[in-house]
Parts: structure tokens; sequence; C-alpha cells
């Protein structure tokens, strides 16, 4: 689907002045009543607007800021925008673009999918130029349509997917390890080598393994025992101990262009919550179930 | 003749897998034993009827049975307590060890004792701060004289008892006085070997004394069914000429109803888990290769030469019989040495005739295998498992530090078993 077809020229504002942010809401507010039929509008929608700005910034650092309203009874997806040749301040970011979407209450997919479309072209100077540039609402929708901006069906995982993840090489010891957990607050960490060539995973629970000796899993109950050496001395062992002794090396990897519904069968059919995204070899990213639950089931 | 060679050398590269461990020795026996029907020396109605399905279901039942019994913490109690009635002392613990794990596993089986026994010494050791591996050969060894003196105890033994009419109650009147001996004289060997040398500081001993015991049993009321279930059973096997029942039947009413009450909610982790599949396939297996070597008649020509050699002389013949098996029970797995060896006895029968003379050759078929299996590392299943739990805890025992051990108190036993076969039977 092309990005222009969710666009009519008449919601585009294209404004020289200095406005606020309410400013900029109210008038593309009034634009998008005037054009379509919305059960809410007027004060009501801009009330709604607010109350999400609210809720967590709309704003993204490529200077985008994309307020999203999901409305009882509203069948459709309409979007309206503003280029704004005076940034204004969003919670610090200082942002050009305002994109507003309206969205039944129940379908997310469209919406991530512009969303995802909208944030492509902020990230490249070139094609974001070529927006500011035009005079009129036609002259966007030209230029969505020669720069061929696509909305994507279906969403994948390098749409959610967290980009540049921490990993860790195999010849680094325990207790680096136990800082990049403890700092990032992670419990899973890729293992790569210094290419970025994917090599496996390493968790919290084979770290706490090394103070646990196999004979130990062997016993059918442990309540007799009150403590335990080998464990307590886990952090002398912090030093000695490299990762590629502890890591694991057959994990289930999944790769960027692999659908969403893939990732979250990998992850009940394998009790994982954390999958590396990986690409010809290379960690490319990570995607884990809190991603897929706060990005898709709850945005 | 053709067929008989290329059984042979069917049974010949599926033992040397098996010897060798180049591939898994479930899969070598089954592939082996499927082999046999491809290369069409013998039918698949003949091959499946050779399966044993009295050992195959005996081993599952008991395989029931030990599942509940962990469950309910009992193993570790006798554990635990063996070692703080030891008072810590680790000369004390090696020889309590040594009777503990020899009674249980004349009742459970030698593999299943080692299974559940060494990490728990090697627990003990480790809190101690002591090398566990004379305490893990120790109880091997211990573990493979218990199980030779029951009809259920160690894997040659439910071969031969579920091969021949025996009762339970006649291996334990013919096999356990001798084994008694055995494990005495054991103890004595074990007090002169490792008296010296084991050190242990009072605030390691500390430790260990400080286990509480009490929580070990975790399901006090299923353990109490459980022993009633166990005492039902042993007293079953007891009576099974009167009953009328064979040991398979018995022991998977006992595991049946057991996993019925007792993990009814978990018979799939049971089944799945507790089972050990691998073995029940390597016995299904043997029995089919080793049938084809009875069918081609290759079993006959051996026992023929045996008799031969013997004269048919019963008491020259159990002597062969009894240190033939020891040393090769030493050098090959017992259990397919056993496999082999029982139709080539049951040949000898026909050839001796009087069947009375044919007793002290089992006997002696018993003794040698399950006694042999200590001679190396690799001469018993439960070897092989207890020296595996070893290493993958860093305690690695190599073939030499078990053999000169293992072969010290095999030469003990086997000449205790010569001595018992010779008076008691001739």
């Amino acid at each position: 689907m092309q990005m222009a077809s969710f666009l009519d020229a008449r919601d585009v504002l294209i404004e020289h002045k200095i406005l606020s942010k309410e400013q900029v809401y109210q008038t593309l507010v009034e634009r998008i009543c005037r054009h379509h039929q919305l059960p809410i509008c007027g004060d009501k929608l801009i009330e709604l607007i607010r109350k999400r700005d609210e809720e967590a910034s709309t704003a993204y650092p490529t200077g985008i800021a994309i307020p999203h309203i999901r409305m009882e009874g509203y069948q459709d997806t309409v979007v309206a925008m503003a280029f704004l040749q005076n940034p204004i301040d969003f919670d610090g970011v200082k942002v050009s673009w305002v994109v507003l979407i309206i969205t039944d209450k129940s379908s997310s997919k469209i919406y991530l999918n512009i969303v995802a479309a909208l944030l492509k072209i902020s990230k490249s100077p070139e094609q974001l130029a070529l927006l500011m540039s035009a005079v009129d609402g036609h002259a966007v929708i030209h230029h969505l349509k020669s720069l061929n901006i696509e909305v994507k069906k279906d969403l994948t995982i390098a749409d959610i997917m967290i980009t540049n993840p921490i990993s860790i090489t195999p010849d680094k010891l325990l207790k680096d390890l136990g800082a990049l957990m403890s700092d990032k607050g992670i419990s899973i960490v890729p293992v790569t080598d210094s290419q970025g060539k994917f090599l496996g995973e390493v968790n919290l629970l084979n770290f706490l393994k090394v103070g646990v000796p196999d004979y130990i899993m062997m016993l059918d109950n442990l309540n007799f025992l009150s403590s335990f050496e080998p464990l307590e001395s886990l952090f002398e062992r912090q030093d000695e101990v490299k990762v590629s002794e502890i890591m694991e090396k057959d994990i289930d990897t999944i790769t960027p262009d692999a659908s969403v519904i893939e990732a979250v069968f990998e992850m009940i059919q394998h009790k994982k919550r954390h999958l590396s995204v990986v690409e010809k070899g290379k960690l490319v990213g990570v995607v884990t179930a809190m991603d897929i639950f706060t990005q898709i089931v709850r945005a | 003749m053709f067929l008989m060679l290329l059984a042979l050398a069917v049974f010949a590269a599926t033992y040397l897998f098996i010897i060798t461990e180049w591939i898994n020795k479930m899969l070598a026996a089954m592939i082996g034993g499927f082999l046999i029907i491809v290369l069409g020396i013998v039918n698949q109605h003949t091959a499946f009827a050779a399966i044993d399905w009295n050992v195959i279901f005996f081993l599952i039942g008991m395989m029931l049975v030990i599942s509940v019994l962990r469950e309910t913490g009992l193993f570790m109690f006798i554990a635990i307590k063996t070692a703080k009635l030891a008072k810590g002392k680790p000369l004390n613990i090696m020889l309590l060890m040594f009777v503990a794990t020899a009674i249980v596993s004349a009742f459970l089986g030698s593999v299943t004792t080692i299974m559940i026994l060494v990490p728990i010494v090697l627990l003990i050791a480790g809190e101690l701060k002591i090398s566990p591996v004379p305490f893990v050969i120790t109880m091997v060894l211990a573990s493979n004289f218990g199980g030779a003196a029951t009809m259920i105890g160690d894997p040659p033994n439910i071969l031969i008892g579920s091969a021949t009419d025996y009762s339970f109650l006649d291996f334990i009147v013919n096999l356990t006085p001798p084994v008694l001996v055995i494990v005495g004289s054991s103890l004595g060997l074990i007090y002169l070997l490792y008296r010296k040398g084991m050190q242990v500081s009072n605030v390691n001993r500390a430790r260990l004394m400080d286990y509480n015991d009490r929580n070990l049993i975790k399901n006090k009321k299923l353990l109490y069914f459980a022993l009633f279930i166990l005492v039902a059973m042993l007293t079953a096997f007891s009576l099974q000429t009167i009953l009328g029942l064979e040991t398979a039947t018995i022991s998977m009413a006992a595991g049946l109803i057991l996993l019925a009450v007792g993990s009814r909610k978990k018979v799939e982790k049971v089944l799945t888990q507790d089972i050990d599949w691998i073995t029940i396939f390597f016995f299904i297996g043997l029995f089919m290769i080793v049938e084809s070597l009875v069918a081609t008649g290759f079993i006959d020509v051996i026992a023929g030469s045996v008799i031969k050699i013997t004269g048919g002389e019963p008491k020259t013949t159990s002597m062969v019989i009894l240190w033939l098996s020891g040393i090769f029970s030493a050098i090959i797995d017992n259990v397919p040495f056993v496999a082999a060896m029982i139709p080539m006895i049951e040949k000898l029968g026909i050839y001796i005739g009087d069947p009375s003379k044919m007793h002290p050759l089992w006997w002696s078929l018993a003794l040698g295998t399950c006694l042999g299996g200590n001679g190396t590392l690799i001469g018993a299943s439960a070897n092989i498992v207890a020296v595996g739990i070893a290493n993958r805890n860093g305690f690695s025992i190599s073939f030499k530090d078990f053999t000169k051990i293992g072969a010290l108190f095999t030469l003990n036993s086997m000449i205790i078993s010569t001595l018992y076969i010779w008076f008691r039977y001739y």
C-alpha cells in the first residue's frame, strides 16, 4: 500500500509561522474534522491528543512526533500532518514534523506500519528535506509517491527489534558479564565475536550454574542443605571462568524479515522470552516478549 | 553355513560398536537387530518372537516402582542418614555406603542404585573436601556384588532368571550366601586399602553433621504406601511358584499401582523421563541379534566344542563357565555377553542330559558375569554410569584407576565363588 493513499492533500499543513504545540494540534484537528466524518471531534479530540501526550511522549529523536488516537466507532485510518519551518519543543526534542493518526479501536497493524514507514523517512535526511521543501499538500503527496513510500502489509521483526543490541565476546570473564548484566538490567546477552558474528547466548542461569555442580542437579531434593559452599564461592570464580565456558551454543535465532507471529511462536514453543535476531550469521538485533507486548498488543 | 557366517559378522560388528561405543550402544543393538532381518538371516516373526518380553516388562515395571520411590525422598534419606551414622568419618562412610549400596542394589538393581547414590556421595565428599574417587569406585563394586545376590539385582541375573525356571527364592538360596561372604571380605579389603590417608577437618565434618534429615522424606503417606507395595512385590517374587505369576507381571503390577496412586498427575513425565528407553531398546536389539546366532546353529557349534573340551563333565564345565564369564564380562559389557551365553548353556543342557546337573552351570554363569563386571571400567553398566557421572563433575576416573581396584576385588570375589561352587555343588 502506498503511504500517499492514507493522506488527503487538504489535511497537510505547511506552516512558516511560529506555532505552539496546542496551535498545531488545533489546526490539524480542524482540518481533519472538516474533511472526515469522525465520531469525536473538536475540543474533545484535542483533549484526547493532549491526554495521549501526557501518557508518554509521542516524539522520536529524528524530529518527528506521531500522536495516535484509537477512536471508538471509527472504521478507518486517517492521517494528517504538519511541516513546521520553526520546530517546536516536545519534551526536549525539536520536532518539525507532526503526524496525527486516527484509527479504529482494534486494528493496530496498519497504524504500526504507517509509523514504521514514517520513521524510515525521518531517518533519511534527503527524503525528509524533500518533503520539507513541499509548498502544499499536493506536493507532499507527490513526493511521497515519487519516493515510493510503502506501508508494508505485515510487520516484521526488523520493525520492532532493538537494533545495536548489547552483546559480549566469548573471551570475557564472568565478572565482565556480571557487570554488564547488572548495569544494563538484562538477564540474557547474545555472544558474538569481534566482527559481530553470532556465536550463542549466555543467560543469568548459566552464570549461576557455575556455582552448582552437575551432581547437585541429579539429587532428588535439596531441602537438607541450608548452605552450599560452591554457590557461595561463585564470587571468587568470577575471575577465572570465561563466557565461552558457560554460553549456550545451539540457540534458535530469528531473521529480521521473519513475521511477528513467527517470533511469538518460537518464544512459546521454546519457552524463551528473548530471541537474538541474526542475519547472514551476524547479530543485528534482539527482540523480547516484552517488546512484542508493548509495541503490538498494548500499542 | 553362509547364513551362520553372515549372522556372526553382524554379531561381531554390533558387539564391536557396543564395546567401543563408536555409536550409541542402543542404536548399535537396534541396527544389528534389524539388519539380521533385512539380510534374511531370520524372518521378522522369528526375530520378534526371540524378544524376552518378560525381561522387557520386568525392567519397565521396576523403573516405574523406582520412579515413585525416588519421589518420596527415601534414597536421599538412606544416603544422608548413612553419612551421619558414620559420624562424618570418611572410612566409616565408605564402609557403610558399601553395605547400603549392596543392599539397595540387590533389590532395585545396580544401575539405578548408582544413579541415585553417586551424586550424593559426590556432594558428601565435596563437603568433606576429600576425593570422591575411592568412594565412587567402591560403591560401583558394591552395586555389582549386591546385584549378584538376587534375581532382580543385576541385568545378567534378570536375563538368566527369565530364561530359566529358577524362582526369586532359588536365586536367594543359591547366590546370596557367596555374596554375603564376598561383601564381608571386601569390607576387610577396603579397611586395609583406605584406613590411612583420608583426613577431614572438624569444620567440614560439622557441615555434614548439620544436614537436616528431617525434611528428606517429602511425602510420608506416599512413602509408607510405596514401601508396602515394595514389600508386597518382593513377597510376590518369593511366592512366584505358588502364585504362578512371572516376574514381569509382578513388577508391572507394582509399578502400575504406584504410578496410578503416587504419580497419576505426572504419568507423561514418568514415561518420558523416568523410564530408560535406551536400556529397553538395547535389550530388544540384543535379543534379536542373539536369535540370529541361535537360529543359524552357531551357538550349537560353540556348545558342542565346549562339551568336547570339558568332556561334558559338569564340574569342569562349571569352572570353565565361571571363569570364562568372569573374564569376558570384565572385558565386554556383561549384558550382551550373558545374552549370548544363555542359549549356549541351554544347548549344553541337551548334551549333558540330566537337568539336575545343570544347576551349578547356571549359578556359575550368574556369578561369573555379575562379579566379572567389576573387573574393569567397562565390565558392567553400573561402572560406566558411575564413571560418567564422576567425569561430568570434574573427577576423572581412568580405566587404570578403576581396574587397579576393580581387578583386586574381582579376583577376591571370583576365588570365593570358585570355592563356593566347588564345595556346595560337588
